[in-house]
């Protein structure tokens, strides 16, 4: 699995598009569900997942007083069943996330607990890829390869 | 091969970016010759700012040719002479000054800087661009300051693309993203 971190507007997608020409886009700017990549799923193609800071924040708004321990477990399952199909079905997954914990605390107890919730997604997330990019201002490095 | 260099240094707040610029301009002008110019893209301002600013003026030393230009960055180098160089210190400040503070739209910005650049180049002025990440923390909700961000991310990236080198600074640390990015040391951790 490979994951390519960075901030808004640093380049992400344009690189995630020079990794493949078999490209299937699974977003949540168009529209996804999260769960609903399982019917994405093709050999021999990569299936990036992008947009996860709107299903982290769909997540937390569906709870009154959102677990964000019982969240960061969904998503790990989430994680691992990707890795999955990885080794099952013969396709590649590339995570797209994005770096949003580098600003002053918000003041708004939703946005706090998105940037809590997008931290550990991506701890998870980098421990579970092979291959990591940070892209920063439309360069990437390779921080684990 | 053109014969000046672009430097293009971005970070957090107080990691350390004007003060690395500083000294690699020095340093520069010291190789090359020329002039050593500081183009502040901050309109004259006072209060915090202000403090700010002296702040800078005070620890940069008196071999500095200070140029102020918020917005109008080609008018600047009708003061500088040939082959010298050049810290702009900073773009975010100006891209904001561009955003809200100018009849210009993004594509008028941009082509502005552009021509500073190329202008310069023709000039062998070489240059050193500061500015700020601000692309690492929750997107902004409101409309025109997301609209800002997509500016200041399509100029560095373009500018990033540019230059001869690019630094990012962490910590007083300076990351090197180009030319060339040293191989990373094993992880010992893997």
């Amino acid at each position: 699995m490979q994951l390519i971190i960075g901030g808004s507007y640093s380049g992400k997608r344009a690189f995630a598009r020079q990794q493949s020409d078999a490209l299937i886009w699974h977003s949540a700017y168009q529209g996804d569900s999260l769960e609903s990549w399982h019917t994405r799923v093709l050999p021999n193609h990569q299936l990036v997942l992008e947009g996860w800071e709107c299903w982290l924040r769909d997540l937390l708004s569906a709870a009154d007083e959102p677990d964000l321990t019982t969240l960061r477990q969904t998503l790990q399952h989430e994680l691992r069943a990707l890795q999955q199909a990885e080794m099952e079905q013969g396709v590649a997954v590339c995570l797209i996330l994005l770096e949003i914990g580098r600003g002053i605390v918000p003041i708004d107890a939703h946005d706090r607990q998105l940037r809590d919730l997008n931290g550990w997604l991506s701890q998870d997330a980098a421990r579970l890829c092979d291959q990591i990019h940070y892209l920063w201002h439309g360069l990437a490095r390779a921080i684990k390869d | 091969m053109r014969e000046s260099m672009l430097t293009f240094i971005s970070g957090g707040v107080r990691s350390g970016k004007s003060a690395l610029a500083e000294t690699l301009a020095c340093q520069n002008q010291q190789r090359k010759g020329g002039n050593l110019y500081y183009l502040a893209t901050a309109a004259p301002a006072d209060g915090e700012m202000g403090a700010r600013i002296r702040h800078h003026q005070q620890t940069r030393g008196p071999h500095w040719i200070t140029l102020e230009e918020p917005i109008q960055l080609t008018r600047a180098l009708q003061q500088v002479e040939p082959n010298s160089t050049l810290l702009l210190d900073c773009l975010t400040l100006w891209s904001s000054q561009v955003m809200f503070s100018s009849s210009l739209n993004e594509a008028q910005g941009l082509s502005l800087l552009d021509d500073f650049v190329q202008q310069s180049e023709r000039m062998q002025v070489d240059l050193l661009l500061v500015s700020n990440d601000l692309n690492e923390e929750l997107p902004p909700t409101d409309s025109q300051v997301r609209a800002w961000l997509i500016f200041q991310q399509l100029i560095h990236q373009r500018m990033v693309q540019r230059a001869d080198r690019a630094i990012q600074m962490l910590a007083g640390i300076a990351l090197e993203w180009k030319p060339s990015s040293p191989k990373r040391e094993s992880d010992p951790c893997n």
